[in-house]
């Protein structure tokens, strides 16, 4: 059974890709939550939450290598930049097209990343930056298998995100306020629950997430430029998988993703080489294709209540 | 139905429209005139004669095309090799311009490192510029290229393809990727310590990919050894442990890796933690010092030999290099020491060479620059490149030498060379068709 | 109750109704309403035959690829603007277009008409395969779901090199490009030669009228009734006997033949195609570009399309041609902090985000107020 199911690859491989499938779907759950959270309390689907994470990470760079601050100082400092131009964007933009259609809300959010993306580049560069992070190419060894310190942080800080957001949601009046006014606005508003305060405290929750997800997707075997915006691309499917509304499942989603990813890369050349090289770019898509089309609204989303 | 006046109106506009139209024609007779005075221009009978204005240059002044990414990631590469360009007209048009007289002017291009835009640029640009001193990407050329040849255009490209030597419309310089994969194979089993080591290869799954691949397969055949597997990956790659456990398991003790610079520096990290120390030999493209400076700096210190061409950065014996460096910091404004500098500095003067003969033979036009390209005998870089023996497309050659470099963090561009200028029997005998 | 029935004849005793006052549906449906309309069809028609002979040849292959996107982005239109389904996938189907004037126009030698018959018939095939699968989702989720679409795509075509070449791409310059006796390469009419990019410029412009009127016919036809009906409450359509299902599928194919053509004309335009143009970040990043056609044309209108197109892709040109030496605060662009591509996306994204604030139907809509504020003078307030 066993020389069935490894075959040419060796026990040590299986768990060492497991183990990078989990971590790299930890960093795309780290940037679905950036997603999750202003769906969940504004209805938007939010294509510049890659450049906030973009961004994110370009901060905690500025701080932490050119002004030289504490790594742990500077990721705090980024998550507070990443949280104003979160509360920045609401305040400017966001709040004018509340109540506006899908297809509207997506593209003013498309819009905001071309011009973010565009400016990131012209300050700090097009450049690959190394970011200086305290785990740097560490790793913890058990037995032949090795398991770099960073991916160990990014899925503690994942799980820890996590928490404070079922915390938040579940547990305070902002959070049961946020709920409220995503599941019906007039009739959150009746409540005496102000949507305006919702909608900033989603965006700033949103943009520090996103500086977190920036910060870990370039620290370890990673590192910094612009094409950090092309990895929140494949947290797309991450999202869908689990449902847009679901924190939980962004995190589901993220780590299926991930495994999916790095199980393509191993299996393909060795299975199924016929389905091309470069396989494992494309099968996130594929996997949330047909996840999608046995739950249009995702593993944990709630279905839609429709009305004439 | 009812005959309505405005349906008349119309017929009557639409005829005298056709008649405006016929006007924007050309009449076969002018074409003809155009081209006996194009071939009269020119030509052998009267090489001491002023060149005629053409397109691109309107007596006084030439104008040159580049296509190269200044936004995205790939301008990382786009700019310092455009500032390299200009670096060296600049210095050029200070010392009068080409032959003593011809001011030289660049027309930048953002190309966004997308074949689309690069066409769509090249077309806009084509009708205004002698020829094109720089185009970027492998995959950017392929796409001009064909186009290229229908107009009768050259340009030079920022890319060391073995497909562009035989190219007539192209102007290559530098040594191929097989070259500098040969070379640094044979550096490695001769002087490198790798006598009997299990090589193997570590490559993008696209035609850059493959000429890496090619020299592997050259020098095992010529040195006599067995390549161990090639691993692909796919450009962007977000995580290389799959690759990595590929290369550990069958036991590479020297991967030659064939990437960009995101990709590579991935991998290596990925490496360095896994604890997988082979000998990599890094083609030229998949360097870059700040992605290699951080974290990974001990590992690529002992690790990592990168194979390019050329002299170390600052070394003033190499007179190619002093004059470059006196010409960056006049002209250079706030540019570091880039190797991409150094190669679009290459480029400019490889461009002027063919200017100067173009000027030599009395013919400024699309067709002179052709014709100058295979009148030249070599394009010398006095140490900055290897000199390329130019002449009829089917006689050129591009040099055979490499530089191997180890990686050396104080070093201006994080490279110092190891074998200076090594040149194998192995790639003097590849053949590039 | 004398005066209901007077008011229903066409001509009532007391004198002439005012003109803009329609007093049967079949006038209010007439492609042409009114003297202006009816000029402004005839100075189009002028300007037509015109252009190709008093522009530059950069400025008519720039107005070319205007035309190419017109005609993705009426597509687009009918399934974002009159449908209401949001599509971020079209640029697949432009590029399944221009991999039919590669391998069947250009490899195989197919003749014009021919291959983008097939170009036709792909979009509609591939718009009608996907549609079903979209008609399941909404909203957001199928935004996402066809960025799905656009990775597949390009999966497929890098890896289905005996067609498309695979990754190092195609030339197209073996594709014929003639109707009958008129070969568009080299067009010659009454002994006068003109370019290819003159004879493109006539072509792609006369398909952009072609599929505008296509359109258009659609729209005002009791199928365009329906897919607004969907549009505006597609469960409200359902009751009264419009079938969603139905007019989704129709209308993604509709959207994927318009695409396709495009796809084929851009083609033949750039003499060269690769996979990655269609899919993955580029081709997202073409998909947004029709999209944001739509947005700042006008959606919901034919001719907002086109206007969109020729915004967006004309400013494109204008800044990458023109921007280096632009003044921008009082530094030149290239000499400050920006470069020109930089500064062309900040601001094609800026022009997004401010239609839609400002503008949010577009360039049509600010066409239609000086419209009636002239129509209505002297009592326009």
């Amino acid at each position: 059974m066993s020389g069935l199911l490894l075959g040419a690859i060796s026990a040590d491989a299986w768990i060492e890709t497991i183990f990078s499938g989990v971590a790299l779907g930890a960093k795309y759950a780290l940037v679905a939550l950036g997603f999750v959270v202003v769906f969940k309390a504004t209805g938007v689907i939010n294509f510049a939450q890659a450049s906030l994470v973009l961004v994110g990470g370009y901060l905690c760079w500025n701080f932490a290598a050119t002004w030289g601050w504490n790594f742990y100082l500077a990721l705090l400092a980024s998550m507070v930049g990443g949280a104003l131009l979160g509360l920045l964007l609401e305040v400017l933009i966001l709040r004018r097209m509340s109540g506006e259609a899908p297809f509207t809300l997506i593209m003013v959010t498309i819009g905001i990343l071309f011009v973010i993306d565009n400016i990131v580049t012209a300050i700090w560069g097009a450049e690959g930056r190394d970011l200086p992070d305290p785990w740097g190419l560490r790793t913890y060894r058990f037995g032949k298998v090795d398991i770099a310190v960073a991916d160990v942080w990014t899925i503690g800080i994942t799980v820890l995100v996590l928490g404070a957001f079922f915390a938040m949601f579940r547990l305070t009046t902002l959070g049961l306020a946020m709920r409220a006014s995503a599941l019906d606005q007039e009739a959150a508003l009746a409540q005496g629950i102000a949507p305006k305060r919702v909608y900033q405290v989603a965006w700033a929750c949103a943009g520090a997430v996103g500086a977190v997800a920036g910060v870990m997707l370039a620290s370890g075997s990673g590192s910094l430029n612009p094409a950090l915006g092309l990895l929140a691309l494949v947290a797309f499917p991450a999202m869908i998988l689990g449902g847009l509304e679901s924190p939980g499942g962004a995190v589901i989603g993220g780590i299926i993703i991930g495994l999916v990813q790095q199980l393509t890369a191993l299996l393909a050349p060795e299975y199924f080489d016929w389905i091309g090289s470069g396989f494992e770019v494309v099968s996130p898509y594929f996997v949330m294709v047909i996840i999608l089309l046995v739950r249009p609204t995702g593993l944990f989303g709630q279905k839609e209540v429709r009305r004439v | 139905m009812k005959k309505q006046p405005w349906l008349r109106l119309l017929a009557l506009l639409l005829t005298l429209a056709l008649g405006a139209a016929a006007c924007g024609g050309s009449s076969n007779d002018d074409d003809d005139a155009t081209a006996t005075t194009a071939a009269g221009g020119g030509g052998e009978e009267k090489p001491a004669g002023d060149p005629e204005p053409t397109t691109g240059f309107d007596g006084t002044t030439i104008k040159l095309g580049v296509l190269t990414p200044t936004s995205g990631a790939a301008s990382i590469i786009g700019k310092p090799l455009a500032v390299g360009n200009q670096v060296y007209f600049d210095r050029l048009n200070a010392e009068g311009g080409v032959a003593g007289k011809y001011k030289v002017e660049l027309d930048v291009r953002d190309t966004a490192y997308a074949e689309a835009t690069a066409i769509q640029e090249y077309n806009a640009t084509k009708g205004g510029v002698l020829m094109y001193t720089q185009i970027m990407g492998t995959a950017i050329i392929k796409a001009v290229l064909s186009q290229m040849k229908q107009d009768g255009i050259a340009g030079s490209p920022a890319t060391l393809d073995a497909d562009w030597i035989r190219e007539p419309n192209l102007i290559p310089l530098g040594g191929p990727y097989q070259v500098q994969v040969i070379n640094g194979l044979d550096w490695y089993m001769k002087k490198g310590g790798g006598e009997g080591k299990q090589v193997c290869s570590l490559a993008q799954d696209d035609p850059y990919g493959d000429a890496g691949q090619e020299g592997v397969d050259h020098a095992g055949e010529e040195l006599g050894f067995e390549p161990g597997p090639r691993v692909d990956f796919a450009v962007a790659t977000a995580d290389f442990t799959t690759q990595i456990n590929q290369l550990e398991s069958a036991g590479c003790e020297a991967v030659v890796l064939v990437a960009t610079p995101l990709d590579a520096s991935g991998a290596l990290n990925k490496a360095a933690q896994a604890g997988f120390a082979p000998t990599w030999l890094v083609v030229s493209p998949g360097f870059l010092k700040l992605l290699y400076a951080g974290d990974l700096a001990p590992y690529a210190t002992e690790h990592v030999k990168v194979l390019s061409e050329g002299g170390n950065w600052g070394d003033e014996s190499i007179p190619g290099m002093a004059q470059m460096l006196e010409d960056l910091a006049t002209y250079g404004g706030d540019q570091v020491p880039d190797p991409y500098f150094a190669f679009g500095y290459s480029q400019a003067r490889a461009v002027h060479q063919v200017l100067e003969k173009a000027v030599e033979l009395g013919d400024l036009s699309h067709e002179g620059i052709l014709k100058a390209i295979t009148s030249i005998d070599e394009l010398t870089f006095d140490g900055l490149l290897g000199d390329y023996k130019y002449g009829a497309i089917e006689d050129r050659d591009p040099p055979r030498a490499s530089t191997i470099f180890k990686f050396d963090a104080a070093a201006p561009t994080g490279l110092t060379a190891q074998e200076a200028n090594y040149e194998s029997e192995a790639a003097k005998s590849f053949d590039f068709g | 109750m004398a005066a209901i029935p007077s008011i229903l004849t066409r001509r009532p005793p007391g004198g002439r109704p005012h003109h803009r006052l329609d007093l049967d549906g079949s006038r209010d449906l007439r492609l042409l309403k009114g003297p202006w309309a009816k000029g402004f069809a005839v100075a189009l028609a002028v300007a037509y035959f015109v252009i190709p002979g008093s522009l530059s040849e950069t400025t008519l292959r720039t107005l070319c690829y205007c035309g190419v996107y017109a005609i993705g982005a009426i597509g687009l239109n009918l399934l974002t603007g009159f449908t209401g389904q949001v599509s971020l996938g079209h640029a697949a189907f432009f590029g399944a277009g221009a991999y039919c004037s590669a391998y069947l126009g250009s490899t195989r030698g197919w003749p014009f008409l021919a291959y983008i018959a097939a170009a036709v018939v792909v979009g509609l095939a591939i718009g009608g395969l996907v549609g079903p699968f979209a008609a399941r989702l909404r909203g957001n989720y199928l935004a996402v779901v066809t960025i799905g679409l656009l990775f597949l795509a390009q999966h497929l075509f890098t890896n289905w090199d005996t067609v498309t070449g695979g990754g190092s791409g195609v030339s197209v310059g073996e594709a014929a490009i003639a109707i009958g006796p008129l070969d568009f390469r080299s067009l010659e009419l009454g002994g006068l030669t003109y370019t290819f990019v003159q004879g493109m410029f006539w072509l792609i412009w006369a398909f952009v009228a072609l599929t505008a009127l296509l359109a258009k016919n659609i729209v005002r036809s009791r199928a365009g009734r329906a897919l607004q009906a969907i549009r505006d409450r597609d469960l409200s359509a359902e009751i009264i006997g419009v079938q969603p299902t139905r007019y989704k599928v129709g209308a993604f194919a509709l959207a994927g033949a318009c695409a396709a053509v495009a796809g084929a004309f851009y083609a033949l335009l750039q003499n060269y195609v690769n996979p990655s143009e269609f899919g993955g970040r580029i081709g997202l990043f073409l998909s947004i570009t029709f999209v944001a056609m739509i947005i700042m044309g006008g959606v919901g209108t034919v001719f907002g399309s086109i206007l969109g197109a020729l915004l967006v892709e004309y400013g494109r040109r204008f800044i990458a041609e023109q921007g280096a030496d632009a003044p921008l605060f009082g530094i030149p662009v290239e000499k400050g902090w920006l470069t020109t591509g930089e500064l062309n996306g900040v601001l094609f994204g800026g022009l997004i985000v401010l239609f839609l604030l400002i503008e949010p139907r577009g360039l049509a809509a600010l066409w239609l107020r000086i419209k009636t504020w002239f129509m209505s003078w002297p009592f326009s307030y």
